[in-house]
């Protein structure tokens, strides 16, 4: 549920970083979300869902009118790259800078948490070298 | 593991930062560029402007209202002149913002400011042809209290109000590829955009053109070829009595044959024309167009009430100019009640109509193409660097300045040190230093005459308007409700020593050579109100040398479209305006059956000899199943083009260079057509074949083989699969040439001699077509190629574009009051509210 939670909460701080502050609110939301849940192994698919979503739904707000359909032809053509490739470019920069956002901050971290080391230390001396200890927190 | 985790996600995330933040080989960065707030994803959002919008606007005396109509055209209602034109200019602003900066940067000579180095030639040649200094002469001159300086400034307070409110989501495309945004425009601005226009319409540097030819083929046949007085005279002031063109009875001089030293003669002139005018229009080998080859097809004409069918005037317009998007022109309609009310085309970054009508009048033009430009050889002080130049024996100071010019970042990446004297610009060429004289870089207004113009009630009224316009020279034919039509060839004449001819460059070391003063306004080429009952032009030679002689120019393009318009109208005494619209994509040309007609003659006799072979004969066929139009689907009109060339490149050879496939000049269809009815003439003569001398029917002949060869290689070799539509194309280009941007290709009804002539380039044509009939109530139509809106992801970008491609065009909502655009033709409104 919690990740759910944080999940939904890091799509609406994308969507609404990116419309009022910024587009480069994505990878800062991305690692304050690593910050946060480190632990998670999944996390950086995690953010890259949530930067495609959040986009996702700024550009589903364009839709109405035709916009977004008339920038795809329109640019698409002008870059030589197509609509279909400028709208999947569109949804995967901001995954792109989500993911490694979070996977560079749940490198630093260490996959416990901050209490990699420590932790790490811990199993070394009992043996354990389990890492999916963090998924249990979700 | 974890190391290198964190190194690989901190160079991705590096990476795709450094990519969302910085340029990339030009390109902008992806961050902002992307984003779906307010990147260009926005821009689908920023076309048409639909519901009720109110903005604040400083300066306005009284609220203002535009009502946008069904077809994107704003009608601005406001109280005062001031208002409607600061409403103008927000409206203009919204709709092609980047338009108005690129052309006020290419008279300024500064557009490598906003697209990069790539633009310093041009940029340098802007500078050196003076247009920018002469705009800020001309607004130095307007007095502080003229309608037309308070009228732009209005103007500009509306526009820089867009600017200063413009929200990130409505930076235009092209700010956004080229990373940069609005600056604010200054009301001398206009005049910069006006400048444009005559660049783009009263550059005449044949002279230069002409130097080369005269050194390779001698100046008898130079003059027989590039002629003053066109052989086929159909002038734009009718000939009372005439209802026919006047052929002149012309055979051309031989050909001297040029020396080696002639040869490199005409290599310095044409080198000194290719420096003079580096960026004027070329064809599509890059080889600069001779005025009338290609770049020109205006045409208008008018109809008097007792020759149409509703007993009212009638006005057709049809400019060509180049095609671009956005349009050159944007459509809009002024009302201030009680002071006018004006319709028409306007040109974003001016509050002026230059084409358009009132309640009572219309107007329209096409080019006049006068000479207005000449060049001298000056004697001067230092040959690398001079300082003085000699005028009648004493030394005058050369004017200097130096010009900077600077790249997107602010860098200086040159400095030129340009030079004047007291008739213009000088240039250091291959022929030595030359100066140059031109109508357009000199004191005038022709905002005020465009401004007093739109209020005018009778043609009369409108003419006295225009009193002091000076360039670009026009040919502006008038309509108005009380059944008057009338034309006069409107601007500034020069009068010159000597012969009076301007088709030649000067000695510029006497005062003898300068300008005398202009043709009076009472001596240019005008009628009104005709005994035939129409008025006509189609940029031929406006004043027929045998009934009022004068020099107005040379070389003058030739007269098949005027025939051409002067046919239908003199054939039809009920003139409507679907006539009149349909005359627009005529698919007739006056100048096929001259051509056919001399070609079946040689065919004839090549039948006598037993020299038709099975092949000529299937050519033939072609020719004979052909109705002679120029639609779309013709088979006969793709091989008609081609044996046109292959005509003229067998015909001229004498004006090739040795040893190139480049002629110094081509003589147009009129010179041509006179030729065919000399078969014998010396110019038939291919001096290529050293062994053959052939005649007119063996240079037709072979033409017609060498066209049936090439066609059907281009073509395939059944005829019946072969469609001028996938021939004759237009392409209407996005302004900065952006892939995608533009739309081209497009299948058009025109042809050589058409009234639709267009280019083989397919870069010019009909920018603006429409038809006025001047009633009790006045109905209007018209369309352009293009549409109201700059934004390419807009649908009112090129909505015209397929309308304009089939010839039609739409009615022309003219409203009296904002009341009377009726909902369902109401597409949003916008007031504005004064601050």
């Amino acid at each position: 549920m919690r990740s759910i939670v944080l999940f939904v909460l890091a799509v609406a701080a994308m969507a609404l970083g990116t419309w009022y502050i910024g587009w480069w609110t994505v990878p800062v939301v991305g690692a304050l979300w690593a910050f946060i849940a480190a632990t998670d192994r999944t996390l950086p698919l995690q953010a890259a869902l949530a930067g495609v979503n959040a986009w996702g739904i700024l550009l589903a707000l364009r839709m109405p009118g035709g916009g977004v359909e008339r920038v795809a032809d329109s640019v698409g053509a002008m870059l030589s790259i197509g609509g279909a490739a400028l709208i999947a470019l569109t949804l995967l920069y901001p995954a792109l800078l989500a993911a490694s956002a979070a996977t560079l901050v749940r490198a630093l971290r260490g996959p416990n948490g901050g209490q990699g080391a420590q932790r790490s230390g811990a199993q070394r001396r009992g043996g354990s070298s389990s890492s999916r200890s963090g998924s249990s927190l979700t | 593991m974890r190391a290198f985790t964190g190194i690989l996600s901190a160079l991705i995330l590096g990476a795709a930062l450094w990519v969302g933040t910085f340029s990339l080989r030009g390109a902008p960065p992806i961050g902002p560029f992307l984003s779906p707030a307010h990147g260009v994803w926005a821009l689908g959002q920023q076309g048409e402007l639909r519901g009720e919008q109110s903005v604040q606007l400083a300066g306005l005396g009284a609220e203002a209202e535009v009502r946008y109509d069904d077809r994107g055209v704003p009608h601005i209602f406001a109280a005062s002149e001031l208002d409607a034109y600061r409403a103008l200019g927000w409206v203009h602003a919204r709709d092609r913002l980047f338009q108005m900066e690129l052309a006020q940067r290419s008279v300024a000579g500064t557009l490598a400011e906003l697209v990069g180095a790539r633009a310093l030639p041009r940029d340098r040649e802007a500078r050196r042809q003076g247009l920018a200094r002469s705009a800020d002469a001309k607004w130095a001159a307007i007095p502080a209290d003229a309608g037309s300086r308070r009228g732009v400034e209005a103007y500009m307070e509306g526009l820089n109000a867009y600017i200063r409110g413009m929200r990130p989501a409505d930076l235009p495309l092209e700010y956004r590829l080229l990373q940069k945004t609005p600056r604010e425009f200054e009301p001398r601005d206009t005049y910069y955009l006006l400048a444009a226009m005559s660049l783009t319409l009263a550059w005449s540097d044949d002279e230069l053109r002409r130097g080369a030819i005269e050194s390779l083929i001698g100046k008898a046949a130079a003059a027989a070829l590039f002629p003053v007085d066109a052989p086929i005279q159909e002038p734009i002031e009718p000939v009372p009595g005439r209802t026919a063109p006047r052929i002149a009875d012309q055979r051309l001089p031989a050909p001297q044959l040029a020396s080696a030293q002639a040869v490199r003669e005409a290599e310095r002139w044409l080198a000194t024309r290719e420096l003079v005018s580096a960026g004027m229009p070329r064809d599509a080998h890059g080889a600069l167009l001779t005025r009338g080859e290609g770049v020109v097809g205006s045409n208008n004409w008018a109809v008097a009430p007792g020759r149409t069918e509703a007993g009212y005037a009638l006005l057709s317009g049809d400019p060509h100019l180049e095609l671009t998007l956005p349009s050159i022109w944007y459509e809009v309609h002024l009302v201030v009640p009680g002071e006018f009310d004006v319709y028409g085309v306007s040109l974003p970054l001016s509050p002026i109509v230059p084409i358009g009508f009132n309640r009572d009048v219309a107007w329209t033009a096409t080019n006049t193409g006068a000479d207005v430009m000449d060049f001298y050889r000056e004697t001067v002080d230092d040959t690398t660097n001079p300082a003085r130049y000699q005028v009648d024996g004493a030394w005058r100071d050369l004017t200097t300045r130096v010009e900077e010019f600077r790249d997107a970042s602010g860098n200086v990446i040159a400095v030129d040190t340009l030079r004047t004297t007291h008739r213009g610009p000088l240039w250091s060429t291959p022929l030595g230093w030359l100066s140059m004289r031109w109508t357009a870089l000199e004191i005038s207004d022709e905002g005020e005459a465009f401004r007093a113009a739109s209020r005018a009630t009778t043609v009369d009224e409108w003419y006295a308007a225009m009193r002091d316009y000076k360039a670009p020279a026009q040919n502006f034919l008038v309509a108005d409700r009380g059944g008057q039509i009338g034309i006069r060839s409107t601007g500034r004449y020069p009068l010159r020593p000597g012969d009076g001819r301007g088709d030649k460059v000067f000695d510029g070391s006497t005062s003898a050579s300068d300008w005398t003063g202009d043709w009076p306004l009472d001596r240019v080429p005008r009628s009104v109100n005709p005994a035939q009952g129409f008025l006509a032009s189609a940029n031929q030679q406006p004043l027929d040398p045998a009934v009022r002689p004068g020099y107005l120019g040379w070389n003058w393009p030739p007269p098949w479209r005027a025939i051409r318009i002067n046919t239908i109208l003199r054939g039809d005494s009920a003139m409507t305006p679907e006539k009149m619209r349909l005359a627009h994509t005529d698919p007739h040309s006056a100048l096929t059956p001259v051509l056919l007609g001399a070609l079946r003659e040689a065919a004839e006799g090549a039948r006598g000899a037993g020299a038709l072979s099975t092949t000529d004969g299937e050519a033939l066929a072609v020719f004979d199943a052909w109705d002679q139009h120029f639609d779309t689907e013709s088979r006969g009109a793709v091989l008609f083009e081609t044996f046109l060339e292959a005509v003229t490149r067998r015909t001229w050879d004498e004006l090739l260079l040795p040893g190139e496939d480049r002629r110094v000049g081509t003589p147009n269809s009129m010179v041509m057509a006179r030729l065919l009815a000399d078969p014998t003439s010396v110019w038939w003569d291919d001096r290529r074949t050293a062994e053959l001398t052939e005649d007119r029917d063996d240079i037709l002949m072979e033409a017609l083989r060498d066209a049936w060869r090439e066609t059907r290689a281009r073509h395939g070799d059944d005829p019946a699969a072969w469609r001028w539509g996938a021939v004759r194309r237009a392409n209407v280009r996005h302004l900065l040439q952006l892939p995608g941007l533009g739309r081209e290709g497009l299948s058009v009804q025109s042809g050589p001699g058409t009234l639709a002539p267009a280019d083989g380039g397919g870069t010019h044509g009909a920018s603006w077509r429409f038809v006025v009939e001047l009633g009790p109530e006045l109905r209007a139509w018209g369309t352009y190629p293009g549409g109201q809106s700059g934004n390419p992801v807009s649908t009112r970008y090129a909505d015209r574009i397929p309308q304009w491609q089939r010839g039609e065009l739409s009615p022309l909502r003219v409203p009296r009051t904002a009341a009377e655009l009726a909902d369902s033709a109401l597409a949003g409104t916008l007031t504005f509210r004064p601050e």
